[in-house]
C-alpha cells in the first residue's frame, strides 16, 4: 500500500541507483521519470495570496494622484477621500485640478470651478468643499494662501488628503 | 462475476482551480492600493456667519506658536471656571508637549462634555503634519468639529 503512494511515485530515484553490479542496466524501465507535482501546497499558496490581496483591495479607486517627492501627512482618524476639487502643492507650486495656478489666480480658478458646479446642478446647494493635497513638510503659511482663496471662494470645508496609519 | 477494478478513490482535477486563482491574483495586484489615503476634515475657522447668527457653543483654541508651544484657550464655556481656561504648554524634549495637552483636553471635556469644537490657529512656520497631528489629537479627544484659522 505504501509503495502505491505518491510519494513513491513522485520522487525520481538518483543516478547511482542505477549503477548496479547484478543489474548494469539497473531498473531504468520500471523508474518512472514524470514526477507529480504537489498541487495543493501551490494551491494553498496562492489561496493566501489571494486572501492577503482581498483585505487590502479599496473599492474607492485612486482619486489623488501622489508624485514621487510628495510625502502626505500620517493620521489615525481620516475619513474616506471623497471626489472633490483637489487643490495640489508640489515643488512650490499651486494646482487646482492640474491645471497649474498662482496666488492671483487661484481665486479665479476656484471661481470657475464653483460656477460650473452650479451650472451642472441647477437648483442644489454648492457644497463648498475641496481637498488640499500637500508634503508633510510644507510651512503653515504657503497653505494659508490657498486657505485664504477657498474662504473668498466659498470654498467652507477643507479636507485634508493624509495617510491612514 | 467481473471483479470490480475501479479505483474508489479520485483525483480532483486541479489545473483548473490555479488558473483562476492566477487570474484573480493578477487582477488583485494590478488593482491593490498599496497607501490608504483619507482624508482629515475641518471647516474655515473665519467663516462668512455673522457673530449673531453664530451659536455660543464652547469652543477651544490651539495656538500655535513659531517655536512650538501651545497655547490652550476655552471661551463660551459655562462650566469651566475662568481660572482654568487658558493653558500654556511648553516644548517637551524639542517637542509639543503632546501628552499634556491631551490630558488638558481630557480634563477640559470632563468639566465641560460640551466641548466639541476645536479651532486651531498655527504660527506662519508650523509645518504642515504638526497641524495634522494636532486635528488628529483633537478628534481622538471628542473635539469632532474642528476649524483651522488663516494667517
Amino acid at each position: 500500500m505504501l509503495s502505491d503512494g505518491i510519494l513513491n511515485q513522485s520522487v525520481l530515484t538518483g543516478l547511482l541507483q542505477g549503477q548496479s553490479v547484478i543489474h548494469p542496466r539497473g531498473a531504468s524501465f520500471k523508474r518512472h521519470l514524470a514526477a507529480d507535482l504537489l498541487l495543493t501546497a501551490l494551491i494553498d499558496a496562492f489561496s493566501i495570496l489571494v486572501i492577503f490581496l482581498l483585505m487590502s483591495f479599496s473599492s474607492t479607486g485612486d482619486v489623488i494622484f501622489i508624485g514621487k517627492d510628495q510625502e502626505l501627512p500620517k493620521a489615525h482618524l481620516g475619513e474616506v477621500l471623497e471626489r472633490n476639487p483637489i487643490i495640489k502643492v508640489e515643488n512650490d507650486k499651486i494646482f487646482v485640478e492640474d491645471k497649474e495656478v498662482n496666488v492671483n489666480t487661484i481665486t479665479t480658478e476656484l471661481l470657475s470651478l464653483r460656477k460650473l458646479y452650479t451650472d451642472f446642478h441647477p437648483g442644489v446647494e454648492f457644497p463648498g468643499i475641496a481637498t488640499i493635497q500637500a508634503d508633510r513638510r510644507l510651512k503653515y503659511e504657503e497653505l494659508n494662501k490657498i486657505i485664504l482663496a477657498m474662504n473668498q471662494s466659498g470654498y467652507s470645508d477643507i479636507h485634508f488628503a493624509v495617510v491612514l496609519k | 462475476m467481473k471483479s470490480s477494478k475501479k479505483h474508489l478513490d479520485f483525483e480532483i482535477n486541479l489545473i483548473p482551480c490555479i488558473d483562476l486563482l492566477s487570474v484573480c491574483i493578477c487582477f488583485l495586484l494590478l488593482t491593490a492600493v498599496w497607501l490608504n489615503v483619507g482624508s482629515l476634515n475641518v471647516k474655515q475657522a473665519v467663516g462668512g456667519q455673522t457673530q449673531e447668527d453664530t451659536p455660543k457653543n464652547p469652543v477651544m483654541w490651539v495656538r500655535m506658536s513659531p517655536q512650538g508651544e501651545l497655547e490652550l484657550d476655552v471661551q463660551q464655556s459655562q462650566l469651566i471656571p475662568a481660572n482654568l481656561r487658558k493653558v500654556h504648554l511648553a516644548k517637551v524634549n524639542s517637542l509639543p508637549d503632546w501628552s499634556g495637552f491631551e490630558r488638558n483636553i481630557v480634563a477640559f471635556r470632563q468639566l465641560d462634555p460640551g466641548l466639541k469644537t476645536g479651532l486651531i490657529q498655527p504660527a506662519a512656520v508650523t509645518a504642515y503634519e504638526d497641524i495634522i497631528d494636532l486635528m488628529d489629537k483633537l478628534k481622538a479627544n471628542g473635539l469632532t468639529d474642528l476649524g483651522v484659522s488663516p494667517l
